[in-house]
């Protein structure tokens, strides 16, 4: 065995005893994950966790508490300080560029700004998520096969924008961006879907709709998704299991199953510190 | 909730777009352009066969400049403190005139149309204008010397200055404005508030830019007695003395050079880095860590000791001392320039005498001449253009930080065209002419190498300042560089690219109206004539002729902008 493959399996060993962990092989594996940032900031220290193949992973956490920074690692965006993480076998942080590239046709991204081009219509947006197994660039729809176009044409399909295809992107609402942004990810026929605060952006029926279209695509392909979330309320019913992060560390690993709310919602709490200061300002004022 | 999954409408088969009204216009106008291309080439007679061996007289000629003579060193220095002078205060006196010309001219801060069309017909009249012209007028009514050169540059960069700084403020987000007003604030204070914060960093990097071109400029002024190193040169070159000539160049190229390195990092602090930059700047400089780590001790420090003032990090330090540096430049170059500044303002009514003498305007017996000149001056800026233009995208593309991974080798492009951006426009016709004889094929070449150098800078910037989240997605689906780019980066780019291309258009049409200076075509002789004897009737009609082409250059941009945004 070499070396890095027995530092991922240890570090698989480790995460296993994990209480949202179920059995079953992991498909996303992060080991002893740090992220610190030349400005000194830990964003991520010392994550562990695995999921397995088919779970929905809720990641919650406060702003700032290092949920994008996790996804980035996840999808090799960012390069861990230390630790590893592995997806589909592929030890991300590992890999040379082109295996990089290889590791990320598998992997969705589902981004909180939706990283559509505006002046793009939507039917090359999505067709941009084939990019990874063809060779060559390609601009305008025209460039790309019928066949990939016919299914560039069936995901919008199945996000319910077929109507725009042949709209610009900058015309759509955001709850559609979104929903182009996802056929985007279904292009790549992604076996893990990352999502990083997909409803940030959006209102609240938008994200219902959006979450509910995540979590359908989800069970039907039998896709892994780890998925970060403000709303609680939200990741409650769509998730199977939640981990909560808190400056950078785990403090809640769960499977949502009989999981209340309540409970969950004390990661959202402010520190001790935090609510004297709040208490002073405001007998202050 | 139940997701839709299938649209209201019946599926659609087809997998190509359709073609639209939008789409169909923006292939009339790529036709268009191409014919009045090829109008332009063969009215120009250029033929690419002779192009090659052009270049080699070219090369030759540069052989006979070298080695530079600087046996009068001190007179270059001299002559080159008081051409950064003129640019300084030219491009201060621009700034000053600019700021409310822009505000009035910006939709976002102005609401009547007549006062937004009044500010931009003022903004085009002085960009119509070229700078070497308006010297040429006030040396003939204030006489030689650089108050003549500081007047003019400053009138011609309200041209540049003004529309871009209307531009920034144009492209402000609404919605600070909105939260601004609403919360009940005056005009001023929202565009105090709201609009500045968001343009003044564009509107630094635009004075910046323009500083530098005004450098380049004032140094061509002397041609026409404005003073500063152009004098110089002029006089070598007057008298087949290419050493010395080259020797100035050459002070002049390093003096731009070192300008343009400050220029860089004020703006590069100005814009910030790390947001465009994202994806290439994975390493870290040991200097820049020891800032980071710097800037983050004060921060903390000034959180946890409640300061009511932002605290001292390094970016402030620099912005500060650069604008602190910045004004002492300024008092520095109004005393020691060699102005009598109460003479030169007491004398400010020779520029009536001048002014009547130029109306009304009229064609002197040239008509035919002012034509065949305006004519062949807008085939020269097309070919050019279009020429530089080809250039300026590949070079442009290795010169962006955030495109090419590997910074030594964009830092390499962008010193390289610096070196070719030091040199002014009509110098480099001057060299041109020189070695491929008169005419307007040699203007056209020279302008074309100018055109791909400011080109290039324009792009690099651009492409610089691209989204980076649509570049990301792209990344993270698996993609190559080259795929990432042709993908994200370049639809980005193409609205920008067709705003650039009629700004360049417009810019080297006005240079081209002076080529013919020295030699190299256009209407440029006639009109540097006229104002020689006094002819100034006719420079008017040719100004207003010149005018005319730049506001439907104008026009036609903004037409086409609207087809490609």
């Amino acid at each position: 065995m070499r070396g890095d493959e027995e530092l991922v399996v240890q570090g698989l060993t480790n995460v296993m005893n994990s209480p949202g962990a179920v059995e079953g092989d992991a498909v996303v594996s992060v080991a002893s994950l740090s992220k610190k940032f030349p400005n000194g900031t830990l964003a991520v220290d010392n994550v562990s966790f695995d999921v397995p193949a088919g779970q929905v992973l809720g990641l919650l956490g406060l702003s700032g508490s290092g949920k994008s920074t996790l996804m980035r690692l996840i999808n090799g965006l960012h390069q861990p300080t230390s630790g590893h993480v592995s997806v589909l076998g592929a030890v991300i942080d590992e890999c040379s560029p082109s295996e990089l590239r290889d590791a990320r046709r598998n992997i969705g991204f589902v981004f909180q700004q939706f990283g559509l081009v505006g002046r793009m219509t939507c039917i090359e947006n999505v067709l941009v998520g084939s990019l990874g197994r063809l060779r060559g660039p390609r601009l305008g729809v025209r460039m790309y096969p019928k066949v990939l176009r016919v299914k560039a044409l069936e995901r919008l399909e199945r996000v319910g924008l077929l109507a725009q295809a042949f709209q610009r992107a900058d015309t759509l609402s955001g709850g559609q961006m979104q929903r182009v942004a996802i056929a985007r990810s279904l292009m790549q026929e992604p076996k893990v879907l990352l999502a990083d605060e997909p409803v940030a952006s959006l209102d609240p029926e938008s994200s219902i709709q959006v979450l509910d279209l995540i979590s359908q695509i989800a069970r039907e392909d039998g896709m892994t998704v780890i998925c970060s979330l403000h709303q609680v309320e939200l990741a409650v019913g769509r998730t199977d299991r939640l981990i909560g992060l808190r400056d950078g560390r785990v403090v809640l690993d769960r499977l949502t199953a009989g999981t209340d709310q309540e409970s969950v919602m004390s990661l959202y709490r402010r520190s001790g510190t935090a609510e004297a200061e709040e208490t002073r300002v405001t007998q202050l004022a | 909730m139940s997701v839709k999954t299938t649209s209201n409408d019946a599926p659609s088969l087809r997998t190509t777009p359709p073609v639209s009204g939008r789409l169909a216009l923006q292939w009339v106008f790529v036709v268009s352009y191409l014919l009045v291309f090829l109008w332009s080439w063969n009215k120009l007679n250029m033929s690419v066969f002779s192009f090659f061996s052009d270049l080699g007289n070219v090369g030759n000629l540069f052989k006979r400049m070298y080695p530079p003579d600087f046996g009068d060193t001190g007179r270059i220095i001299e002559a080159m403190v008081e051409t950064v002078w003129m640019a300084l205060l030219g491009t201060v006196g621009a700034v000053i005139l600019s700021y409310p010309l822009a505000l009035a001219a910006a939709h976002n801060t102005t609401k009547s149309k007549t006062l937004r069309a009044i500010s931009r017909g003022v903004i085009t009249l002085s960009r119509a204008v070229p700078e070497i012209i308006l010297a040429a007028i006030f040396v003939a009514a204030f006489g030689p010397g650089p108050f003549s050169g500081i007047l003019a540059l400053a009138l011609h960069s309200i041209g540049m200055i003004g529309r871009l700084f209307a531009d920034a403020i144009e492209t402000a987000t609404e919605q600070p404005r909105e939260a601004v007003v609403s919360v009940g604030a005056t005009k001023r204070q929202t565009t105090r508030s709201a609009i500045l914060p968001q343009a003044l960093p564009s509107m630094i990097a635009t004075s910046l830019f323009r500083f530098e071109i005004n450098l380049r400029g004032s140094a061509i002024l002397g041609l026409v007695g404005a003073g500063g190193i152009g004098q110089i040169i002029s006089e070598s070159l007057e008298t087949i003395q290419y050493r010395p000539a080259l020797a100035a160049v050459l002070v002049l190229f390093v003096v731009i050079l070192a300008i343009e390195i400050v220029s860089t990092s004020v703006r590069r602090s100005l814009i910030g880095e790390a947001a465009n930059l994202q994806l290439s700047a994975q390493r870290y400089s040991f200097l820049k860590k020891m800032f980071q780590r710097r800037d983050a001790r004060v921060n903390r420090a000034a959180t946890a000791e409640r300061r009511l003032s932002p605290p001292w990090t390094s970016e402030r330090l620099f912005r500060t001392t650069m604008l602190a540096s910045a004004g002492v430049l300024i008092v520095t170059a109004i005393v020691t320039v060699n102005i009598d500044w109460f003479r030169a303002i007491a004398n400010f009514d020779q520029i009536s005498i001048v002014l009547k003498q130029m109306f009304p305007p009229s064609f002197s017996g040239e008509r035919s001449n002012v034509f065949t000149g305006l004519i062949e001056s807008f085939a020269i800026s097309v070919v050019s253009t279009t020429l530089g233009v080809a250039v300026a995208l590949p070079l442009g593309v290795a010169m962006s930080r955030n495109i090419i991974v590997r910074r030594w080798f964009s830092t390499f492009m962008r010193m390289f065209v610096l070196a070719l951006r030091g040199i002014p426009e009509l110098i480099i016709a001057v060299i041109f002419v020189s070695a491929m004889g008169l005419g307007a094929v040699p203007g056209t070449l020279a302008l074309s190498v100018t055109v791909a150098v400011f080109g290039a800078k324009l792009f690099a910037d651009t492409m610089e300042e691209v989204s980076p989240a649509p570049r990301e997605a792209v990344v993270s689906v698996g993609a190559t560089r080259p795929q990432e780019f042709i993908s994200s980066v370049i639809p980005q780019f193409v609205s920008p690219f067709v705003a650039h291309f009629f700004y360049l258009l417009d810019v080297f049409f006005r240079s081209s109206t002076v080529l013919g200076i020295v030699g190299g075509g256009g209407i440029g002789f006639l009109l540097l004539q006229s104002i020689r004897v006094f002819e100034f009737q006719l420079t008017t009609m040719i100004v207003l002729g010149v005018y005319l082409i730049v506001l439907a250059i104008e026009w036609l941009g903004l037409g086409v902008r609207r087809l490609y945004r």
